[in-house]
């Protein structure tokens, strides 16, 4: 196997392309995508629907190979899922046969993590995602919301080096989802995983991020990056409540800007 | 027998006035209609008679009382389905899990499939006789086929997403099947074994009509011989209660094994 250079980067995309084959045909999913992640860096990543998106996740999970290209983590080609790459899913994805605590440290039990070990992380992230009372419940006895959460814990009680997440709260109520917006930029700034988190929604992508990706139509290539941290210049929006930042002009203009990028790929298709 | 059956008291009260009335009604056109139109206790014996015939049964009949034969035909039930969960279960799972067991097995077990097991039941006197082996050998049978087909849909089915999120948190070959797969699959296969269990004891009623020196089969068919329709009518009656009792056994067993399934009421 040729050297893998060290780009300095947690996550580094090298002309990355997917094509499916189909019985109709082939299908290009992703197509030269490039882009490299700073360790700590929340990146959201909006774009049309069939853009790729969720093919980008699922070939830096290493569940799927991309058929041309390189995705790289810490400057090593990505070869299969590990524990340092967790991802939450836009379902939940829980065991629906295991209460919420046994949910939660089924990754540490497979890595062979001693019990007192699990239980002490176990025990942090429920209390750190406000599940204290539910360790006994199963999934289906909670909310979506709550269900989510123990997805969120679950994922973060790897303590990954990378976060991936999938629409995540696409399931949720209107509510509920500002909530776990707000909460999971707390969770996220404890231990600040670099995050990818892909949403349909560009208020949630402007309001979280330190980046903000849009791709293009499929095949899903990066259209623009639109780096927040550096258009606000002072201290970033998501510690404040989602409703106050509404209000400030500089958020309703990227928010616009971000639209307008996405709209022109969603006109292209129609 | 809906397992989303409410559990409140009031509902379950109205639930036990809805099943007495109805088996009552039934007691009662029986009654009607072969006491005072039928009046042929040859063709249709009444209640009472059927109530004199299961006396006479547990009193003793051919070789022992009513438990005697009761005890005959599940001790093969029980040996055979058994011996057949034990052989299918495991079998379905690995025809799931690796193709190549599914490429070689999956032909045999497709063919085995639509046999009515009853259709093995002169085979299997023809190799082993009439005695306990052969009729153990045809509930294995009965058993083993719907536990290996729910066997292999359960772990099929097993929802990708469940499997993927374990892979990502570095899940092996062994832990997904072990950990995701079966538990994701049980009440599939739990299914399975409740109809190989109805199987099961359909198939030793219809062993014991073709060949037995024991068994509610026998009872029945001896009742037959002997023009004894109470004896016949005690029969069948015994093999509905035990049925009943089987299947509520079973009901238990299952709230055990997949409790999470409970709680989809509340």
């Amino acid at each position: 196997m040729a050297m893998e250079q060290d780009t300095g980067n947690d996550l580094s995309f090298q002309n990355l392309g997917m094509v499916y084959e189909a019985r109709t045909g082939s299908v290009a999913a992703l197509d030269g995508f490039s882009f490299d992640v700073r360790a700590n860096e929340f990146i959201t990543i909006v774009g049309p629907s069939g853009c790729g998106k969720s093919t980008l996740l699922q070939v830096t999970s290493g569940l799927q190979a991309p058929t041309s290209g390189k995705a790289l983590l810490n400057g090593r080609s990505i070869t299969g899922p590990s524990p340092d790459k967790a991802m939450v899913f836009q379902s939940f994805s829980l065991f629906p046969w295991k209460p919420v605590k046994q949910n939660i440290e089924f990754g540490l039990r497979v890595s062979g993590m001693s019990r007192a070990e699990r239980d002490e992380l176990v025990d942090y992230y429920i209390g750190v995602t406000g599940l204290t009372g539910f360790e006994n419940h199963y999934p289906r006895q909670l909310s979506g919301g709550m269900q989510q959460r123990v997805a969120i814990a679950r994922a973060l009680a790897m303590r990954p080096r990378v976060l991936l997440m999938d629409e995540p709260f696409a399931a949720l109520d209107a509510m509920n989802r500002t909530l776990m917006q707000e909460e999971l930029v707390r969770i996220w700034s404890e231990h600040k995983p670099t995050v990818l988190f892909i949403t349909h929604s560009v208020e949630e992508a402007v309001y979280m991020a330190d980046k903000v990706l849009v791709m293009t139509k499929r095949p899903g290539r990066l259209k623009c990056t639109i780096d927040i941290n550096a258009e606000i210049g002072c201290a970033h929006w998501r510690t404040q409540p989602i409703d106050e930042v509404l209000l400030v002009p500089k958020f309703q203009e990227l928010r616009h800007r971000v639209w307008e990028e996405v709209r022109a790929e969603i006109e292209v298709n129609a | 027998m809906s397992r989303r059956m409410s559990k409140t008291g009031r509902d379950r009260l109205e639930t036990a006035i809805y099943a007495t009335i109805s088996v009552v009604s039934v007691l009662v056109f029986w009654h009607v209609f072969s006491v005072h139109m039928l009046k042929n206790e040859f063709i249709l014996p009444s209640p009472m008679q059927v109530i004199g015939g299961l006396e006479r049964l547990t009193l003793g009949y051919l070789g022992g009382n009513l438990l005697y034969h009761t005890g005959s035909s599940l001790l093969i039930v029980i040996t055979g389905y058994l011996i057949g969960l034990g052989i299918g279960i495991p079998l379905g799972i690995m025809m799931a899990w690796h193709e190549p067991v599914n490429r070689i097995i999956g032909p045999v077990v497709a063919v085995l499939r639509p046999i009515p097991t009853p259709a093995w039941i002169p085979l299997a006197i023809l190799w082993f006789g009439i005695g306990m082996s052969g009729k153990v050998f045809v509930i294995i049978l009965s058993a083993m086929v719907p536990c290996i087909f729910n066997s292999f849909t359960a772990i099929r089915e097993t929802p990708r997403e469940l499997l993927d999120a374990a892979r990502t948190m570095g899940a092996g070959k062994r832990t997904l099947l072990f950990e995701v797969a079966i538990p994701s699959g049980l009440p599939t296969i739990v299914a399975g074994m409740r109809i190989a269990l109805g199987n099961a004891w359909a198939t030793i009623v219809a062993a014991e009509l073709v060949a037995a020196s024991a068994g509610l089969g026998f009872l029945i068919l001896a009742g037959y011989r002997n023009f004894e329709a109470p004896v016949m009518a005690a029969g069948i009656i015994s093999i509905a209660i035990v049925g009943l009792i089987m299947n509520f056994a079973f009901q238990w067993f299952e709230s055990r094994i997949t409790p999470w399934r409970e709680s989809e009421e509340r």
